[in-house]
């Protein structure tokens, strides 16, 4: 079974993500700051990541220059409200750039082809 | 040994050249509150006052994407009005800003007929061999004219409305670019216009020039930052309301799904009142950030604002677990605000306090006067404290490190302080805490008044 992690600041979102991610049969691990994130993936191998880049603490993008020192294959997806930052050079780091909707589509067929890889 | 003088004395007004008066009359005007409307007429009574250089009419241009366009004209209509206005003005005691604020009146009059009649003259200045009085503007050189009707650069339709012979253009030049033209006469007293005339013209022409470049300028460049910061708050907004969006669309699509249990069902419910409830809050801060006015500010007794703060619910249960002290002098004077403004922004300030102390910390929220004039709101906390990159942030709008903060609050502070001529102070170490400090004018007492 595929591990994911999920960073998300919003406690409701998180809870979300995790149960229509593990219905899509992934094992999920989600946490709310880049901390606890960093922390989970000392213990864990996941398989991908997905995480929001305003966060309170260290953000999104800090959280994924941290992941590129310790693992660089494990895939990324930058899951954000914001739809300007998508041109911004600092999330290109990251696999894949999903805006927030209520319809999860975009971020399943995302993780569906990343993991493919 | 000192030697005291005071600005604009008598012994100046009656001593000083015509040039340097005429030359602090105008600068200083410049600085007064008044539109750019007002003070092109500021240049206009500059020319045609009798404490200035004393035109009986001055005609303004504006240079705008290459159209030269008839802007205002001022001065007496006919000999008759002209004996009636320079009678009133005239009359000892009135001063270069009586004129001004006469000639404002005469300007808002909507029959003002020279006006009108200016504004139906447009050049282009890209205009080959061009007449007067684009000529000048084009060559950027003051020009005076004589015996006109027989002058074959002038235009004919210009000559018709002016209805004069003699005429001195002042092209209006600033930061190198041509910005418009004045044109000058003396068509009353129908005298001659002096050479002295042009010299003291072509100050006032220098100045003016340079106070259209400049506030031209900033017009365009305040447009341009209102643009860039509407963008940004945009986009910050958008994200405040994509997420509680997104998990009531989320939910609700599990619910019309049909696979959940009643529980899941009800706790799904739950969830999305909840974020409709968060919907609500924001739209009230947005609502609450964006109109900050207060138009009378009213004496209010700070003591009864700050007791009836601490004992709202939220602030009671955010209370729990610290020590919350109070010094509140006796004799506070009342501040000068509006009530609902003052409970806001001290609510914030204490709600934040609270936030950024763990339990088993205090909070000291104090109110003395700091001298006549000041009154001031303390709360200093022994919390968590903030970084300096965050201490140089807290004031940009929707900057937050809370969780389900909008980056909002402190902003508003300060846009209420400065709504009522406040201040707001702040002082942070992290690890040891914060102190907030909020300056309020005191209401003058009796005998201050």
């Amino acid at each position: 079974m595929k591990k994911i992690l999920i960073v998300e600041d919003q406690k409701s979102l998180c809870l979300l993500y995790e149960e229509e991610l593990t219905k899509e049969g992934y094992e999920v691990v989600a946490v709310n700051d880049a901390d606890s994130g960093l922390e989970a993936l000392q213990k864990t191998q996941f398989d991908l990541i997905i995480t929001d880049i305003r966060m309170p603490g260290r953000d999104g993008i800090e959280l994924i220059t941290q992941i590129m020192g310790l693992r660089k294959d494990i895939p990324i997806i930058i899951n954000t409200a914001y739809q300007s930052y998508k041109g911004d050079f600092m999330t290109w780091a990251a696999d894949a750039y999903v805006v927030k909707s209520s319809s999860l589509r975009e971020l399943k067929a995302k993780i569906k082809e990343l993991l493919k890889k | 040994m000192i030697e005291r003088y005071d600005f604009f004395s008598y012994q100046f007004r009656r001593e000083a050249s015509k040039e340097l008066r005429l030359l602090s009359i105008v600068s200083q005007t410049f600085f007064q509150p008044f539109s750019f409307e007002d003070n092109l007429l500021v240049i206009l009574t500059a020319l045609t006052s009798g404490s200035g250089v004393g035109f009986n009419r001055a005609m303004l241009f504006l240079a705008e994407r290459q159209v030269l366009r008839g802007q205002m004209w001022l001065g007496p209509r006919s000999p008759e009005e002209a004996k009636n206005i320079w009678e009133i003005l005239s009359t000892p005691g009135i001063g270069y800003l009586e004129v001004l604020e006469y000639n404002r009146s005469l300007m808002i009059e909507s029959a003002d007929v020279l006006t009108n009649r200016v504004k139906s003259l447009s050049y282009s200045l890209d205009e080959e061999n061009g007449l007067l009085p684009v000529l000048p503007a084009q060559a950027k050189k003051i020009m005076l004219v004589r015996d006109a009707r027989n002058e074959p650069l002038v235009d004919k339709k210009f000559l018709e409305i002016l209805g004069t012979d003699e005429f001195l253009c002042l092209p209006l030049v600033g930061g190198g670019e041509l910005v418009g033209e004045i044109v000058l006469d003396n068509a009353i007293i129908r005298s001659p216009i002096a050479t002295r005339d042009v010299e003291l013209a072509s100050i006032c022409g220098l100045i003016a020039g340079n106070y259209i470049y400049a506030t031209t300028l900033q017009r365009k460049l305040i447009e341009m930052e209102q643009f860039a910061a509407m963008g940004e708050m945009a986009m910050h907004i958008t994200h405040q309301l994509r997420n509680p969006l997104v998990t009531i669309g989320g939910f609700t699509d599990q619910i019309l799904g049909g696979s959940l249990d009643p529980g899941k069902t009800k706790r799904n419910l739950e969830i999305i009142r909840e974020e409709v409830r968060r919907l609500e809050e924001i739209i009230f801060e947005l609502g609450h950030f964006l109109k900050v006015e207060i138009e009378t500010p009213e004496p209010i007794k700070i003591s009864k604002i700050i007791k009836s703060v601490l004992h709202s619910p939220e602030i009671r249960r955010k209370s729990h677990g610290r020590a919350v002290r109070i010094e509140l002098a006796r004799d506070n004077p009342p501040i000068l605000c509006d009530q609902t403004y003052v409970r806001e922004a001290v609510r914030n300030i204490i709600d934040n306090s609270l936030d950024a102390t763990p339990q088993g910390g205090s909070v000291t929220i104090s109110a003395r006067r700091e001298d006549k004039k000041w009154l001031c709101i303390s709360v200093q906390d022994n919390g968590k404290g903030m970084s300096k990159e965050v201490l140089k942030k807290i004031f940009v709008p929707f900057f937050t490190t809370k969780e389900k903060g909008m980056g909002l609050g402190l902003i508003f502070v300060r846009r209420v302080m400065d709504a009522c001529g406040g201040k707001i102070e702040v002082e942070s170490r992290e690890g040891a805490g914060t102190l907030f400090r909020l300056f309020f004018k005191c209401c003058p007492t009796e005998g201050e008044k």
